[in-house]
């Protein structure tokens, strides 16, 4: 299954990353305490199991964490699917040394009122930009927390220079929600649908937080 | 038609709830009334399970919530209890810094006891 999403990936474009050179590594990466970022570890596979190639059929899947639900899930599958991995890994891990390893770092973004927790290479649904077109190349100032393997940049309240580097992706609508409204014996109802204008944004990159005071792991 | 989308939405109900349309109606216009109301206690759920999470993460260090967040208050660090919620589950590393930023603004009152030191906290630090 592995071989099958790498021959995918090359076809597409760049900044389509599969790393099953983790595979192997990352039963032994959650149990170790010398990395800052386990969730990352975690999530990155998963990410990568779930072809981050072509979005448009795992929507929902790399979804940046809203609800603790969709992180739970996604925390339970990644173990499952490490078992079978290690044989079907064997003939890939040869060539694999060539793809690049995805870049270690995550923030937490404020965009409408909402913080994020942002990875490079996913993408998230933000409350609808007004003036953004497809394809807009977009820069997030407000960063409240930077993490990084050793280090974490903590902002008060915000990390000064750093850019959180976006793509906007699609304009879209929320799913449908009724709000119906009843009052008892007063013959009083009103139904009324409500789809809420959204934003789908990828997130390319995370820069300019190098120089701000950072608490760093000495491990 | 009317019907078809009511039963529609009655779907997975007990009983004739979901087959005959008087019944059905009833039960959908409920269920309706309570998504409503739902949609605002989702809000004041979630918000209380991210402070339970934050507690149980501060307080494997020793700090408890109330001095917490008035410690990261005191620092003007802005992140909401969501972020925070999920940092402490996920990233400890990145949650004790915050812990000890909260712990050198606002040591709070020394009556919080430490747990005990046991296998498992060790292992998350």
């Amino acid at each position: 299954m592995a071989s099958v999403t790498l021959s995918l990936c090359s076809s597409l474009a760049t900044h389509c990353r599969i790393s099953p050179n983790q595979n192997p590594s990352t039963p032994t990466l959650s149990f170790s305490n010398n990395t800052n970022l386990t969730f990352l570890s975690l999530s990155s596979h998963n990410h990568s199991r779930s072809s981050s190639c072509s979005s448009h059929t795992f929507h929902f899947l790399p979804k940046s964490s809203e609800s603790e639900s969709a992180v739970l899930d996604s925390e339970t599958q990644s173990p499952e699917i490490d078992s079978p991995e290690p044989e079907a890994a064997q003939i890939v891990e040869t060539s694999s040394e060539q793809v690049p390893k995805r870049e270690q770092v995550f923030a937490v973004v404020m965009v409408g009122s909402r913080q994020y927790i942002v990875f490079p290479g996913r993408f998230i649904y933000t409350q609808r930009l007004k003036d953004a077109n497809v394809n807009d190349k977009i820069i997030l100032n407000k960063v409240l927390l930077v993490g990084t393997r050793n280090s974490t940049y903590i902002g008060k309240p915000v990390v000064t220079n750093a850019a959180v580097h976006a793509v906007v992706e699609e304009q879209g609508l929320n799913p449908k929600v009724i709000v119906f409204k009843y009052k008892k014996k007063k013959n009083y109802r009103r139904n009324i649908g409500h789809r809420q204008p959204n934003t789908r944004i990828r997130i390319t990159g995370i820069t300019g937080y190098e120089d701000y005071p950072a608490v760093t792991l000495e491990s | 038609m009317h019907k078809d989308r009511i039963l529609k939405l009655a779907k997975g109900f007990r009983g004739r709830a979901k087959n005959c349309i008087r019944i059905a109606r009833e039960r959908v216009e409920k269920a309706l009334q309570y998504s409503y109301r739902d949609r605002r206690n989702k809000k004041r759920d979630m918000r209380s399970l991210w402070i339970q999470r934050i507690n149980a993460g501060t307080r494997q260090h020793g700090v408890n919530y109330g001095n917490f967040m008035h410690g990261l208050m005191k620092e003007n660090i802005q992140l909401n209890r969501k972020v925070l919620s999920e940092l402490s589950m996920h990233e400890p590393y990145s949650f004790k810094a915050l812990v000890d930023i909260s712990r050198n603004a606002f040591p709070g009152n020394k009556n919080v006891v430490l747990p005990s030191k046991k296998e498992g906290i060790s292992i998350v630090l």
